[in-house]
């Protein structure tokens, strides 16, 4: 194997898949990047066997082959390399040499054949998504997933592909969002896909904005791809519990807010609160919320923030750091929230959001104890 | 900062309450229990339970702390016998720290009825007075406070503290009254009145080993030099030095604040090897019921659940699990300790002559009270509200019947 490639040209096939490559592992191959020639240059690819990512740059190929090296290593001298046409070659097997300038390397390898072959995935029946779309997806809902081990499923984030929208969906079993967008793929199957949020963290960074993607599934995996690079995702399998019935229709209380000035007095409010049940209260009142925390052994808080509010008071309480979050990801100044009752889901919205997407925030009370 | 050559000597006392269980037992049912000369606390007469404590005149008939209540009632056939009142009992517990709390910066407690207090650095608050005084003071103001009578010993550290409580009880016939001072510099001569047996932490195996060097008193010891002791003790030289300053009374542990266990465990030796695995989950059930009912007791709450098994070879090994959230419940602990056990036994499948079971990363109870979004989809490792009702019904039964009147069905 024996190719020449620019420097610049190197540094963006690695960036792209050393995200993928395990810091820490017990197979040692997976420390490395497999690179093979092909006709118009060379393809990096790398994996932890839950995500494959493979990119192919330009390159002049001399003479074709293959070789797996240490990932962390080429990354860190391609980094430190000057701006020049970078040679590299093998002989044999596991001996890489690279030279750019003065500079000249040699570097270990291992054999091509202990390197795991990814999934094959047939793009025969495939989907076309906007990048841009899936990372606006990806990066309102994925945070809601939960991360411990006892439910696996909802370790995953539901992926709803229909010809007409796509929605995704995470949830822990106490909070759960919500985001919907409008698309257009035709002939393309509907599909409900349980996707890690690890894979979908790396999709989100890995291709432009406005990059058109090509996703496909196939046995227990998925696939994105663009022209020059894939991602391949192992699936959870499901099914994913049915959602659509704990979201709420009938909650007939709404409170306006703005936004920060409610998130800075719950964080206010959560300094005070308990470290296991993180509990605070809110008190509903016409014009004005209330909110308050008591915790045995520390002491207790109170603030007041005023909102649009009209229905009867409520009283309810929460997982402050439940409601923090999901605020820091609305994308407007300020929330709709509503509600039913002090045992019922409530939800919060983005309020006058000039979008063609629909995004929903669900978090279950606490119950108050007196 | 000027470089202090001698520190001042340390002020620490030990407030032990005095029959705690015997005194709270009489507290809480003041017509039935606080008229009974002759009174058992441990469980109803007829239980399986064993003694907890007993009344001074019950004492006197031979009954003593952890023998089985049936034994207790033939020794003694006219005692009163009473389950423990656990929640009275934790409640006055910390009563009592309370009140010690406004006399010593530190204080640490040691069990339910014994606590050490510092009082370093009080010297010019307390203008100087004695320690047996402000000892003196703390007896009367927790009597005031609490109802309950503690002794109280003191010297320049914990083990002196320790060592002089128990001549401060005020029994009848001793002339004691209620607080032993010993003086600093007469520390290595109040400990040659005592056996070996008597400083804490010597146990049953060390004294056999003690034993068998003919070291029986704390005088057999100090005829000896530091190598001598050294060289006897071959385990280590720790040990050898830990007993050469333990016999003069000299101890620099410090009085740890904090007033909660690190852990609560139970575990059991077995008469005879266990191989069977059902009947080692037998075993573990009888253990975690127990562990999660202290725990209860205590108003804690666990997240992390050890399992210890000693193999018949005397090779210890212990699995551990942290779980999502903090719980009470037996049905949680005992479903992670068992799936613990199953971890043991399939890395090593021999007779097994001590489990128990630990609870630790240890919390306040606070019903989180989460509601769920998804009803079937209840955590298996949390504790479900029909769980906590389940725990707080047993028990309440436990309470008034004593441990043994509610167990799960495996164990009948």
């Amino acid at each position: 194997m024996r190719f020449t490639i620019a420097r610049e040209k190197l540094q963006e096939g690695l960036s792209a898949v050393t995200a993928a490559v395990p810091t820490k592992t017990t197979l040692p191959v997976l420390a490395n990047i497999l690179l093979e020639t092909t006709d118009k240059g060379i393809r990096l690819s790398g994996t932890d066997l839950d995500i494959a990512v493979s990119t192919e740059v330009l390159a002049d190929v001399e003479t074709q082959g293959s070789i797996t090296i240490p990932a962390k290593k080429l990354a860190e001298i391609a980094r430190e390399l000057p701006s020049a046409p970078v040679k590299m070659s093998s002989a044999g097997e596991q001996k890489v040499t690279l030279e750019c300038g003065r500079s000249r390397f040699k570097l270990l390898g291992l054999p091509r054949d202990e390197f795991p072959s990814f999934p094959t995935v047939r793009f025969n029946e495939s989907w076309r998504v906007r990048s841009g779309d899936l990372q606006k997806l990806i990066g309102h809902t994925a945070f809601a997933a939960s991360t411990e081990e006892s439910r696996p499923i909802l370790n995953g984030v539901l992926w709803e592909l229909r010809p007409e929208r796509m929605r995704m969906v995470a949830t822990n079993g106490h909070r759960l969002s919500k985001m919907e967008l409008p698309i257009t793929s035709e002939g393309a199957p509907s599909g409900d896909l349980i996707v890690p949020p690890k894979a979908l963290e790396q999709i989100r960074k890995l291709f432009p904005a406005e990059e058109d993607l090509e996703i496909a599934r196939g046995d227990n995996h998925l696939a994105f791809r663009s022209p020059f690079t894939s991602v391949f995702t192992r699936l959870i399998e499901g099914p994913y519990p049915n959602y659509e019935q704990v979201i709420p229709k009938d909650n007939d209380r709404v409170a306006l807010a703005d936004k920060n000035v409610l998130a800075q007095s719950l964080r206010r409010m959560s300094i005070i609160a308990s470290d296991q049940t993180h509990r605070i209260r809110l008190a509903f009142n016409a014009g004005m919320l209330k909110l308050g925390v008591q915790t045995p052994d520390l002491g207790e808080a109170q603030d007041e923030v005023p909102i649009n509010y009209e229905g009867d008071p409520l009283e309810i309480g929460f997982n402050a750091n439940y409601l923090i979050e999901i605020l820091r990801y609305m994308p407007t100044d300020e929330v709709r929230l509503t509600f039913k009752a002090a045992e019922r889901a409530a939800t919060i919205e983005p309020e006058g959001w000039k979008d063609d997407a629909r995004y929903l925030g669900l978090v279950m009370p606490l119950k108050l104890i007196d | 900062m000027a470089e202090s050559h001698h520190a001042p000597p340390r002020r620490i006392l030990l407030a032990d309450a005095d029959a705690f269980f015997v005194a709270v037992a009489r507290l809480v049912d003041p017509d039935g229990a606080g008229k009974a000369d002759l009174l058992i606390v441990g469980g109803e007469r007829n239980s399986r339970g064993v003694v907890c404590s007993a009344s001074y005149s019950a004492r006197k008939f031979g009954v003593r702390s952890a023998m089985p209540i049936a034994r207790a009632v033939r020794l003694c056939p006219d005692a009163l016998c009473v389950p423990i009142p656990r929640r009275a009992c934790s409640e006055k517990s910390r009563e009592i720290r309370r009140v010690l709390a406004r006399y010593a910066p530190i204080v640490e407690t040691a069990s339910i009825d014994e606590w050490y207090m510092d009082l370093g650095g009080t010297e010019d608050l307390y203008r100087g007075e004695s320690l047996a005084t402000t000892a003196g003071r703390v007896r009367l103001a927790v009597q005031e406070a609490t109802g309950l009578s503690v002794s109280i010993g003191g010297g320049t550290s914990k083990l002196i503290a320790k060592m002089a409580v128990e001549a401060a009880k005020p029994k009848p016939g001793t002339g004691a009254t209620g607080v032993q001072i010993v003086e600093r510099g007469t520390e290595a001569e109040w400990m040659r009145r005592f056996e070996l047996a008597d400083i804490p932490l010597v146990g049953p195996k060390f004294q056999e080993r003690l034993g068998k060097l003919g070291l029986r008193t704390v005088d057999d010891v100090l005829q000896h030099d530091l190598p001598a002791l050294t060289r006897w003790l071959s385990t280590s030289k720790r040990e050898a030095l830990w007993l050469f300053d333990r016999v003069r009374g000299i101890d620099d542990s410090a009085v740890h604040p904090g007033e909660q266990a690190k852990s609560i465990s139970r575990d059991e030796t077995f008469a005879k090897d266990i191989g069977e695995t059902a009947e080692l989950e037998r075993e573990l059930l009888r253990l975690a019921t127990r562990a999660a009912f202290d725990l209860r007791n205590d108003d804690l709450a666990a997240r992390t659940i050890t399992v210890r098994i000693r193999d018949f070879d005397f090779r210890t090994r212990q699995a551990s699990r942290t779980l999502p959230e903090a719980v009470i419940s037996d049905r949680v602990i005992f479903a992670t300790a068992r799936s613990l056990l199953a971890k043991l036994r399939r890395a090593r499948r021999v007779r097994a002559r001590l489990l128990g079971v630990a609870l630790s990363s240890l919390a306040p109870y606070e019903s989180s009270s989460q509601m769920t979004l998804f009803a079937e989809m209840q955590r298996p490792d949390s504790d479900t509200e029909r769980d906590r009702a389940l725990a707080k019904s047993v028990d309440f039964v436990r309470d008034k019947f004593g441990a043994g009147a509610i167990v799960p069905a495996g164990l009948k």
